[in-house]
């Protein structure tokens, strides 16, 4: 990577750092730790989908996790840290129990097991009403734990802020790990395997190991968003984890551009703050995403990531052209 | 190296492959030839593990290699073309390359990952390597193309790149020659010649007849899924069975 890409992406994640102090009104703040959770949901999504495969219950293993911790913190005396973390971990066991099966249909085949699954998820979190409260969900969950500073001061998580900070730092480190996976040779592997399994595999690509290993590591993500969510929300019910979830998640990134690591960063952001910011049009959120995705697809067929590219280059070489008469 | 013993391939009661017993010796270019339908892409299939024989063995340097996956038998040392233009076609030249040679510079995830100096520098000797390969066919010059944007000739000589990428000692090669012109002919005999200078053997199968009797070291003749012949170019040349399988009975030889 050039230098100079690397100090914008630093700057980007400074800006994105101090930012929030800016914001003072409460339903902003809550929106943008929406908005962090879906970018976190989204890149995973997005992880899977470089190998070819397009999973339509990612929601479920989101729920997966915000179950296990919001149960393990409530009814097991784990610290909130814990059950976040066996969350995340519940959710990738279970990728992993079943990748062997799942990764070996393809394409549509795989969507239509992943939906499955993921209903299959919903229908047990409603039905084992013991453990998950059923319909009406779980109450009460607690928020993060306290984290100490130096002894005198404190972090607490029951306002908004320092949640909108830990989703943000965890978002900044998921979205690092991921965008190092994409650009290194296991990225290259995971879009070699999307072109052409046979050939991969020829070539001495072990083609199951590596769809089992994106689908695992999408997962857990996914769970460990859906955990981090339990604990701010305070209250998780069935319906937050359904197959609607799983496709306004796909929607995301196809707005965004699924071509483009930026892609799923760019399409939750854009269309999880289009509804919220303007009001008026939240009742007709299905409406907006639809006309958004038409809009894309037809007009955009790289995503919104694509028309963000074209213009940071006009925009350089406009400042490279003001430069010269400058100098 | 490679050897087959009693290789038999059933589907749903048409026997495609019988009985065949076909040998490669190291740094040996042996063709496989026959009509349409032969058997003969499904004998490479069977090789390299995309499909199950129904009976027989495969041994490779001494090893029995039936029931193995594709990818664990590219590790030991066979890999292939395919017939048609199979690439990685959104990738770069040299990224096509490059991707089948990873496997072989011992990469760990977490290096990777997390991008460290010693990833860099493996993930740099890789390109070199992946860039050697590319000058073997003649197409270092072309590394930064997008490799759906080549020509066919350069597409089939890239899918021969990618072939020898993972480093084998037997290399298959599905129609290498379909679709060229006879500049291209020329140039792709040459490197073929050129792969088994290197060491490597080569299993190929084509219908340009001028160019497996030029550059074939002996030839095995499928119809029906069974040998009728094998020898020297001109022992298969002269053979009635032969002739009678390609051109019908009557006719002479081409």
């Amino acid at each position: 990577m050039k230098s100079g890409k690397k100090l914008s992406y630093f700057f980007l994640i400074v800006v994105v750092l101090i930012l929030p102090v800016f914001i003072k009104s409460e339903y902003y703040l809550h929106i943008l730790i929406l908005c962090a959770i879906n970018i976190i949901l989204a890149s995973s999504l997005r992880a899977i989908a470089t190998v070819g495969q397009v999973s339509l219950g990612h929601a479920g293993f989101m729920g997966i996790g915000a179950y296990t911790s919001a149960i393990l913190s409530m009814k097991y005396g784990l610290s909130t840290y814990e059950a976040l973390f066996a969350g995340g971990l519940a959710a990738m066991v279970l990728a992993a129990l079943i990748a062997y099966p799942v990764m070996r249909v393809r394409t549509v085949y795989f969507s239509m097991l992943t939906m499955f699954l993921g209903q299959v998820v919903t229908l047990v979190i409603t039905e084992w009403r013991g453990m998950t409260g059923g319909t009406s969900g779980l109450l009460n969950i607690p928020h993060l734990g306290t984290i100490p500073v130096l002894g005198r001061f404190s972090i607490g998580f029951s306002t908004r802020l320092p949640n909108l900070y830990f989703v943000l730092i965890l978002m900044i480190v998921i979205l690092l790990f991921l965008y190092g996976i994409d650009r290194s040779y296991i990225g290259k592997t995971f879009k070699a395997i999307a072109q052409d399994d046979s050939l991969a595999a020829s070539a001495g690509i072990n083609v199951a190991r590596y769809r089992a290993l994106v689908f695992c590591i999408g997962c857990f993500f996914a769970g460990l968003a859906g955990s981090f969510y339990a604990h701010y929300m305070g209250v998780i019910t069935p319906d937050s984890f359904d197959l609607f979830i799983s496709i306004y998640l796909l929607i995301y990134t196809v707005v965004g551009g699924s071509k483009k690591f930026a892609g799923a960063v760019v399409g939750p952001l854009v269309l999880t703050l289009i509804p919220e910011v303007s009001r008026v049009l939240k009742e007709y959120q299905p409406f907006v995403f639809v006309a958004v995705l038409y809009g894309v697809v037809f007009f955009l067929p790289g995503g919104l990531a694509y028309l963000l590219e074209r213009m940071s280059i006009r925009i350089g070489a406009i400042l490279q052209r003001g430069i010269k008469a400058n100098a | 190296m490679l050897e087959t013993r009693k290789l038999t391939k059933d589907f749903k009661g048409l026997r495609a492959v019988n009985d065949l017993e076909l040998n490669v010796s190291a740094e040996e270019i042996v063709g496989i030839i026959g009509p349409n339908g032969a058997g003969k892409t499904t004998v490479f299939n069977l090789i390299t593990g995309f499909l199950q024989p129904t009976r027989g063995e495969i041994l490779f340097m001494g090893e029995n290699i039936g029931g193995l996956k594709p990818h664990a038998i590219a590790k030991l040392g066979i890999t292939r073309t395919f017939q048609l233009d199979r690439i990685f076609h959104e990738f770069t030249v040299l990224e096509n390359v490059a991707v089948a040679s990873h496997l072989h510079a011992g990469i760990g995830f977490w290096e990777a990952a997390f991008n460290t100096p010693q990833y860099r520098k493996k993930d740099g000797d890789t390109d070199k390597y992946a860039a050697k390969i590319l000058q073997l066919v003649g197409m270092d010059d072309k590394m930064d193309e997008i490799a759906g944007n080549l020509s066919h000739g350069h597409q089939k000589l890239l899918g021969i790149a990618i072939g020898l990428a993972a480093n084998p000692k037997l290399l298959l090669l599905d129609e290498p020659l379909a679709g060229m012109n006879p500049t291209e002919v020329t140039r792709a005999l040459e490197i073929i010649s050129e792969i088994r200078k290197q060491g490597i053997a080569v299993l190929l199968i084509e219908h340009n007849m001028r160019a497996v009797m030029s550059i074939c070291d002996r030839l095995v003749v499928l119809n029906f899924g069974e040998e009728i012949a094998k020898g020297s170019p001109d022992e298969v040349k002269n053979n009635r069975q032969v002739i009678q399988a390609y051109l019908g009975i009557g006719e002479h030889a081409a």
